[in-house]
């Protein structure tokens, strides 16, 4: 209590000082809530938008099967057995089929991966209900990325060539029935998404599949044995990490950046605290006149040093939280080149502050406050209190 | 208890380095203050006096000899000791007054007791009581900076007193002060010391501070030079 009392007197008492340092250290705090909570918010959006659209709740994929290796498409594919059969009708699972394909927007040739679907499914979010019907035209799905790659628009006709099972080439035409907008690159550049049962059928692998897509369900209903015979089965968190390693470094480097500007306001406290032990002895001397200990006069020190930090987190919360919460409401809006790294990306990204978020920036600020501010007190602990009460150098 | 030894020096002597060698600051004093005396140092400047109230106040260690102060022998007194006696027995005031500038008059009283567990009303009670002693209740919201000498060594007077504490150390309080309030403070001490029956000692050059003392302790060269006790005709 007396700690506290005095603590915030002496501050408010130094007055300009104080308040450079209190706002500098806001500063620092409000960033690193903005910085976080945007990667926060990234990572949220990110995974959810990757489970909706790309991988379910993991994959069960053939052992060969690498969707960074696109020859390995060419032997990654095998028969759905009965038992896979029947989730895929119980909607536990759904099966897509890769294969390598090639098309001539232009007169140019593009390689393209061509992945088979089934229009009925209900696991992702892929609208693949418009690969129905058709009048004997192949209908294709494709993003909005792939579309303004090779300038496409629905109702488009191209011309797509493929190797069947045997290697052989063939080629026939495909129209675009639908454009979709996802946030998820893995499945719209360069590539093509047509009916499971057409490409089964233009490859010559009847019933054949390349990996399958499981919902919550499945994960549930084979908790034991997640891979089923002669399959491999690739968790949510497996398919995550890429995302998760670039979101950690991401924060790191964004850490950087603002822990320089933390590192700033610390020294200034720090500095304070040296300055303000020094010329104060003779006030150092007369607490201890007064009977109090070293100790207690470390700890209102240090905790006269901790208080910038409180009174930057009140500052830092007034004009935080109306700044903070627009970029909730409004989102912050992405320059289109960080869709280039091929993670999942909207055009804004909501932040999200988490309880948890806010609680360990408190105590980041907090506790590196009071660290600066505690080292230069232990020169009270040497001093004597009779010179002190002169106010004699140290 | 008219004759309690509040204050017993035996072969008192302090020793401070200074380079290789050491300076003696007080040699062999032996002494012994009893309740309710009103007793002060006096001599040159350079003599020992400050030395031996640091001594006295727990503040310092002798280099050797005994000093036993309440009870507590000083020589052997932990950090956390020392500072429970001053806190609860010994009330100090400065030349230089060492009031804390961010404080108020009332805060700065008060702080005196915010170590001792007390309540919030019986701190102000003690506090305006203490006010009242030194003659600034209608000061108390004031900031040390807007005070007079005399009225800061008042508020100091005050501080000391507030927890009436067993002895008063007083290093020189009139050295600032001009010759009227140097007479203001001694005779508020004095009928501080009749009142509550507390022990006084000072240092002091000041003849006006001497007149009023009941006995004059003379230090030379860190040695008592003499020891006499003063009759008052009033
Ligand atoms: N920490 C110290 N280190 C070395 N010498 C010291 C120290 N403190 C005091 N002295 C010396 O001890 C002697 C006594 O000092 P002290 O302050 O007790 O004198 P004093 O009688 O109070 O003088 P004044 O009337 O000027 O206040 C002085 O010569 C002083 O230089
Ligand atoms: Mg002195």
């Amino acid at each position: 209590m007396l700690e506290i009392k005095l603590a915030f007197k002496n501050l408010l008492g130094a007055g300009l000082r104080t308040w450079l340092n209190v706002i500098v250290l806001s500063i620092a705090f409000v960033i690193i809530l903005f910085y976080n909570g945007m990667l926060d918010g990234w990572n949220e959006q990110a995974r959810r938008d990757t489970c909706e659209w790309e991988i379910g709740s993991g994959e069960i994929r053939h052992p060969l099967f690498d969707p960074y290796d696109p020859y390995c498409y060419q032997d990654a594919h095998k028969a759905i057995d009965a038992d896979l059969q029947k989730l895929i009708n119980a909607g536990e699972i759904t099966p897509i089929l890769v294969t390598q394909a090639s098309i001539y927007p232009q007169g140019r040739m593009q390689n393209i991966v061509l992945k088979g679907i089934s229009p009925d499914q209900k696991l992702l979010k892929l609208p693949s209900d418009k690969l129905n019907g058709g009048d004997g035209d192949i209908k294709a799905i494709i993003g909005h990325r792939m579309a303004n790659a090779s300038n496409l628009k629905i109702g488009d006709r191209l011309m797509v060539r493929w190797r069947d099972v045997q290697g052989a080439f063939d080629a026939k035409e495909i129209v675009i029935a639908d454009i979709f907008r996802s946030n998820v690159p893995a499945i719209d550049a360069a590539q093509i998404w047509v009916s499971i049962d057409v490409l089964q059928e233009i490859c010559v692998m009847p019933n054949e599949a390349t990996y399958f897509v499981v919902n919550d369900e499945y994960l549930k209903t084979h908790r034991e044995a997640l891979a089923p015979n002669g399959w491999k089965f690739a968790s949510k968190e497996l398919l995550l990490k890429d995302l998760n390693d670039v979101i950690k470094s991401k924060k790191a480097s964004s850490g950087i950046m603002y822990g320089l500007l933390l590192a700033i306001a610390l020294l200034a406290i720090f500095d304070t605290q040296v300055l303000s032990i020094f010329r104060r002895q003779k006030e150092i001397g007369t607490y201890i006149a007064l009977g109090m200990t070293r100790f207690k006069v470390v700890r209102i020190f240090t905790f006269e040093g901790t208080a910038h930090s409180i009174l930057a987190i009140l500052l830092g919360s007034i004009y935080g939280t109306p700044v903070l919460s627009y970029f909730v409401r409004a989102g912050i809006p992405m320059p289109s080149s960080v869709d280039q790294t091929g993670l999942a990306i909207s055009a804004s990204i909501y932040p999200v502050f988490s309880l948890g978020l806010i609680v360990s920036s408190i105590l980041l600020v907090v506790i590196s406050a009071m660290i600066v501010s505690y080292i230069p007190t232990r020169k009270i602990t040497k001093l004597n209190p009779t010179d002190a009460i002169k106010g004699k150098i140290l | 208890m008219e004759n309690e030894i509040i204050v017993k020096l035996e072969n008192l002597v302090k020793r401070f380095p200074v380079g290789k060698s050491h300076f003696t600051a007080l040699r062999n004093i032996s002494l012994e203050f009893k309740k309710g005396e009103f007793a002060g140092l006096v001599g040159p400047s350079g003599s020992g006096k400050t030395t031996l109230l640091n001594i006295i106040g727990s503040l310092d260690t002798p280099s050797e000899g005994i000093a036993t102060v309440i009870g507590k022998r000083i020589n052997d007194l932990s950090h956390k000791a020392a500072a429970h006696l001053r806190n609860y027995n010994i009330g100090f005031i400065f030349q230089t007054y060492n009031l804390l500038p961010v404080y108020n008059v009332f805060d700065n009283v008060e702080f005196a007791l915010l170590l001792q567990k007390m309540t919030a009303t019986e701190r102000k009670k003690a506090v305006m009581e203490a006010l009242e002693w030194v003659g600034l209740t209608d000061k108390a919201k004031s900031k040390p900076a807007l005070l007079s000498g005399g009225e800061c060594q008042r508020v100091a007077i005050a501080r000391a007193m507030v927890k009436r504490p067993a002895l008063v150390l007083a290093d020189e309080p009139s050295a600032n002060l001009d010759s009227v309030n140097s007479n203001h403070i001694v005779q508020t001490m004095k009928q501080l010391n009749r009142e509550l029956n507390t022990t006084f000692i000072f240092s002091t050059h000041d003849e006006k501070v001497m007149r009023y003392l009941d006995r004059v302790i003379q230090l030379v060269d860190g040695e008592v030079a003499s020891d006499e006790l003063i009759k008052h005709e009033d």
